[in-house]
């Protein structure tokens, strides 16, 4: 374990500088994103721009979305970096833009979606997948742009299926309780050759939706994007329109949300656990892991009035606090529930086999692929948005657990060490006092970036609002976007068909983060 | 045969009772909302239906439509309307028909 302080900004103030030696760059101040150092990169130097800071040491790509911010489509790229965020904004003339994922790989995923959405798409002609929209969708589908002019005719890239490989359809309707995606699995029989998904399904168009609402209008479905990270995915959208409005939330609300955050750490690491039983077929350990579960779900119902922990972040503060006198009570029975079924999971050798050296993942296809929360800890890489939240998170560090395996085990590691450390922290806020208050929203607009430290890596929101402080455009990010994109490495690197359930636990995504 | 079974058929008893034994947790649940018609006035029933983030309420006429089905028990309407709207404690709402879930409630309250 490592304990790490946030750090002092500068790595932004080197990349500017060194973004400003190519040229076709503007610093921008008025106007500009709130939470992060904004940039706006002409269209000639957006590839060599890229390079530089896809190749500069500890930075991710976070994000890439677009919106209509002008007569052209603006195309935004988040970058994560060790003291805080860096976002390039470049107006997109025609319909085209340099290939950016061929330079940051995790840029995929957000290619696909943006010619979805908005009809431009990377100059190269590459394969795109289909991602957000069903293949039903005719011109009156709501889009947050202009449809394509050639949709795609394609569910997904081409696969090279060669030799005696063959492709295996898998959902997209799985077992009971589990969240409908289809598996497109290239096989030569037992082995996993290449793995795509599907996960249009369920496409709500929740960022379409809120367009046109005030944040606390649409905190009801931003926190509902990915219901697993309901408070870390509205403390993200929270935290951007506060950044757009210019205003922080007072700290015992801000500590509020922190309690909250690690409770829903807490009962997802515990449904992890009990999903890698399941998909280890030892019902015992996942008996023991549910009955955990459930404990910690009754645990949040008492103290803040709902098992899933909805409507307790608001933007300006937190609608519900704890009651921190339960939770003081009831939490450490709840938890020596999880950690009794973890350590008897640890002493069963049928259990750990399956977990070691499967589902391997490197730092540096984590890098790579931007991978985030868990997944990425696992590979030893220290990515954790808790470091840079500030607040409560400033007050009390957290001590972030990394492992070196990359492996299913590691990640499994991981999160029992960050449930220890969940639990430590909910005693530290609870001590400082936490409460119910909010800060007044101003009127007025802006922009603003948020984010938060989900059970599944960090969430992004990006919001503008106009004058009358109604939402232009919202981008939600959750966790599970970036990870999907390292879930086909994963089962690519030499598992067969039944390591596939027990790395999609250990990944513990959902398919509604990625298909919101 | 074993006596169970027995047992069941003159009992007419085919499992445990429901609950067997009360959930102390329930108690802890987001409930939907139950109105007080006396306290509903039109303006009262058009405030709660604006603040309603799932479109589970309606105003039609005299009579306040709430549809339980789509209710997420989000507690927003009581917080509007403290007086005319409270938390029904009701968490069982399964149905033979989903007609049954959505309900008429008269607006019977004197408009100042």
């Amino acid at each position: 374990m490592t304990a790490v302080e946030p750090q002092a900004a500068g790595t932004s103030d080197r990349l500017v500088g060194e973004l400003a030696d190519l040229g076709g760059l503007e610093v921008t101040d008025g106007g500009a994103t709130r939470g992060a150092v904004t940039v706006r990169v002409l269209p000639e130097t957006l590839e060599e721009a890229t390079h530089v800071i896809a190749g500069t040491a500890g930075t991710r790509l976070a994000d890439m979305f677009a919106d209509n911010g002008g007569d052209a489509p603006l195309l935004r790229l988040v970058w994560a970096h060790d003291s805080g965020y860096l976002l390039t904004e470049t107006e997109i003339q025609g319909d085209q833009y340099p290939p950016l994922s061929d330079i940051a790989p995790a840029a995929f995923v957000e290619e696909c979606e943006i010619y979805e959405q908005f009809a431009i798409r990377p100059a190269t002609g590459k394969p795109l997948n289909r991602l957000m929209l069903p293949p039903h969708a005719g011109p009156d589908f709501p889009r947050l742009g202009h449809r394509p002019a050639e949709p795609l005719d394609e569910a997904h890239a081409p696969h090279t299926v060669g030799g005696q490989a063959f492709e295996f359809p898998f959902g997209p309707v799985r077992q009971v309780g589990v969240e409908s995606l289809y598996y497109g699995l290239v096989t030569s029989g037992e082995e996993v050759v290449d793995l795509y998904l599907f996960a249009w399904h369920k496409h709500r168009g929740v960022e379409w939706r809120l367009r046109g609402r005030t944040p606390r209008e649409a905190i009801f479905l931003a926190e509902r994007a990915e219901g697993l990270s309901a408070v870390a995915v509205g403390w993200a959208f929270a935290a951007a329109a506060e950044a757009a409005l210019g205003i922080t939330p007072p700290a015992g609300a801000a500590r509020t949300r922190a309690v909250a955050l690690e409770l829903e750490r807490l009962y997802n690491h515990a449904a992890a656990t009990a999903a890698l039983c399941q998909a280890t077929g030892l019902t015992v350990g996942q008996s023991a892991a549910e009955i955990a579960l459930e404990r910690l779900l009754r645990v949040n119902a008492a103290a803040f009035g709902h098992r899933y922990l909805f409507g307790v972040v608001s933007p300006g503060g937190a609608d519900r606090a704890p009651d921190a006198t339960l939770l003081r009570r009831e939490l450490p029975g709840a938890y020596g529930e999880l950690r009794r079924a973890a350590d008897a999971l640890l002493r069963t050798n049928s259990f750990v086999d399956r977990l070691e050296a499967t589902g391997i993942l490197s730092a540096e296809q984590a890098r790579r692929l931007g991978l985030v929360g868990p997944v990425a800890r696992a590979t030893g890489l220290l990515v954790d948005a808790r470091l840079n939240t500030g607040g409560p998170y400033a007050e009390q560090p957290v001590t972030v657990v990394t492992a070196e395996g990359g492996d299913v085990l590691a990640r499994f590691q991981v999160m029992l060490g960050e449930a220890a450390e969940s639990v430590r922290l909910i005693g530290e806020y609870l001590d400082a006092g936490t409460a119910a208050e909010r800060t007044q929203l101003p009127p007025g607009g802006g922009m603003g970036l948020g984010w938060a430290e989900s059970p599944r890596g960090e969430a992004l929101a990006w919001v503008a609002l106009d004058e009358a402080g109604r939402i232009i455009r919202a981008r939600l990010r959750p966790g599970s976007v970036r990870n999907w994109r390292g879930f086909d490495d994963a089962c690519r690197s030499q598992n067969v068909f039944t390591d596939i359930p027990i790395i999609e636990a250990s990944f513990w995504l959902t398919a509604a983060g990625l298909a919101r | 045969m074993p006596l169970w079974f027995v047992r069941g058929l003159r009992r007419g008893v085919v499992t445990t009772r429901y609950p067997a034994r009360p959930d102390g947790s329930a108690a802890a649940l987001p409930t939907p909302p139950a109105f007080r018609p006396g306290q509903l006035t039109r303006d009262v029933a058009d405030r709660i239906v604006a603040v309603c983030p799932s479109a589970a309420l309606a105003r039609r006429g005299d009579n306040l439509i709430f549809d339980a089905g789509t209710c997420t028990a989000c507690g927003r309407c009581a917080a509007a309307a403290p007086g005319a709207v409270t938390s029904s404690g009701e968490w069982e709402l399964a149905a033979t028909a989903r007609s049954a879930l959505v309900k008429e409630i008269p607006i019977v309250g004197r408009q100042l």
